[in-house]
């Protein structure tokens, strides 16, 4: 099967720190799998995304992405990696409309020096009509509710139409309802665009039932990795992440 | 004959101030949704130590204010990057090393020091505008221009935030550096008309005027220089009505449109 994403034995250092924060990482994770990735805070679970999409380099190991080495092809790469962070820099002044936010999730995709078409503006459109964000559409971005920030930044990255998508905690700011609901939009997009989806979640009751393979970080390592029904057991779910290992 | 030299003199001034307002507030629109505001300040004191080294060596004082105010905006993105501090912070060192050159400079001069040449550095001089100024001016004005054009996507998201567009693909370093580098020349070439000291509010405050009546970058970057042009156009006849220094009754007009601006603002307004 075409792999995805791959990391062998990889370590990740944030510079000025002597610990790293991902340790000898080798992790192999095939086209169109759908894959949580849960541990207690400070685990290396954003370090894992950042470093799957370059936006933090490795000091040691390989990193391949579609089959490229990311090394010093990040950008390139990008355009077809879909990212939705935990933080982001909006505040109540910034002057950003929803529509703007959620056509630039293309704008790498387009190119320099190419034109926005119409065709990209469609595709915006649509996504902000598939995430429900269609009536706010013209609203200043930081005027928003954090549920209904995250769901312009899940548009964003959806409007890429991107090979992988990689999310980081995307429902920490969504009511249950709406967890529910946008969980079940990203099975409909894993299941009719096989995407391949790796999503950061703190609550385990919200990993979406698409998803077929946990991980489990702690201490920057990966310290469990298999079938959902393997490692969510409900006896581990009742004592929380740690000591929840196998 | 002095008549048309003085004609001369005014078009100069004022197609030299519809150049220098709209480049200065083009690029405040950047410095100041980026949170470099102290950078147009630190490239002007640049600027002001390249000149003053400039008097010094009997050169000319643009050339220096030039080398200066690039060799900052050059090294400012990687120092900053490379030293993992705030650009604002490594601005503030930059700003005090490059008063206390400027002065010292000027220190080593004596016979110059507080001559027309080192006070037209400090708050401009409009009246001396030359063809060569001006086709500057239209250069720097022309390439910033065509700069937002050309790279309107790129630009328009690392403005909404540096690690989101380098997430979506964009290369956002070399645009960062560019817009340091364009700022940086944009002050150089405006010192004639504001100065060093006064460029600054030149940059900030139309941009900081528009911000209050808008939440769409788009029009924001559209109408500063705009608001850029006017301030000047205004501080000029201000200039010339009351005997006035003209960077001066530029800074004190853009100022007075922020203050309107912030007073009238719909974005406190309820309902």
């Amino acid at each position: 099967m075409d792999k995805a994403i791959e990391l062998n034995a990889v370590d990740t250092t944030y510079e000025g720190e002597k610990i790293p924060c991902l340790k000898n990482i080798t992790l192999h994770i095939n086209k169109g799998e759908f894959i949580a990735v849960i541990g207690p805070n400070g685990a290396g679970k954003t370090t894992l995304l950042e470093t799957i999409n370059g936006l933090l380099e490795s000091n040691r190991g390989e990193v391949k992405v579609l089959g490229k080495a990311l090394r010093g092809d990040g950008n390139s790469i990008r355009k077809y990696v879909g990212y939705v962070p935990q933080d982001y820099s909006i505040d109540e002044l910034t002057p950003f409309l929803v529509s703007d936010v959620v056509l630039m999730g293309r704008y790498g995709k387009i190119g320099l020096l190419k034109p926005i078409t119409k065709k990209d503006k469609e595709i915006a459109s649509n996504m902000m009509e598939y995430m429900g964000i269609n009536n706010i559409s013209k609203r200043p971005i930081g005027k928003l509710s954090g549920g209904q920030a995250q769901k312009v930044m899940i548009a964003r990255a959806l409007a890429k139409e991107p090979e992988i998508i990689l999310m980081d905690e995307p429902f920490s700011n969504l009511d249950f309802e709406a967890r529910r609901e946008v969980s079940e939009k990203l099975i409909h997009f894993h299941k009719n665009k096989g995407m391949t989806f790796v999503i950061v979640i703190h609550d385990i009751a919200s990993i979406p039932k698409s998803c077929n393979r946990v991980i489990v970080m702690d201490n920057g390592r990966i310290v469990a990795d298999g079938n959902k029904e393997d490692i969510l057991k409900p006896e581990l779910l009742e004592m929380g992440y740690k000591g929840m290992v196998c | 004959m002095l008549e048309l030299f003085s004609t001369k003199i005014i078009l100069f001034a004022i197609i030299g101030a519809v150049l220098t307002g709209y480049t200065c507030s083009l690029m405040g629109t950047f410095v100041v949704r980026m949170n470099l505001s102290s950078l147009g300040f630190a490239m002007s004191h640049a600027a002001f130590a390249g000149a003053a080294l400039g008097i010094f060596l009997r050169k000319d004082p643009l050339i220096f204010a030039l080398l200066f105010s690039t060799f900052v905006s050059l090294a400012l993105g990687p120092l900053a990057d490379k030293a993992k501090l705030k650009t604002d912070v490594v601005i503030g060192v930059i700003f005090s090393l490059s008063m206390a050159l400027g002065l010292l400079f000027l220190n080593l001069s004596p016979d110059t020091a507080m001559s027309s040449t080192a006070m037209s550095i400090l708050w401009g001089s409009v009246l001396g505008m030359t063809t060569a100024d001006i086709i500057y001016l239209l250069i720097i004005t022309v390439i910033a221009i065509l700069f937002v054009i050309m790279f309107f996507k790129e630009i328009n998201a690392i403005l909404f935030d540096r690690k989101l567009a380098r997430s979506s693909g964009i290369n956002d370093k070399p645009f960062y550096y560019l817009i340091l580098l364009l700022t940086s020349l944009t002050v150089a070439f405006s010192l004639k008309l504001v100065g060093g000291l006064l460029v600054f509010a030149l940059m900030i405050n139309p941009t900081s005027s528009v911000y209050q009546f808008s939440y769409d970058m788009k029009k924001i970057i559209l109408l500063s220089p705009i608001v850029g042009v006017i301030s000047c156009l205004l501080g000029m006849l201000m200039s010339f009505s009351f005997d006035l220094p003209t960077g001066s009754a530029i800074a004190i007009v853009c100022s007075a449109i922020f203050g309107i601006s912030v007073l009238i603002s719909p974005k406190r307004r309820k309902g």
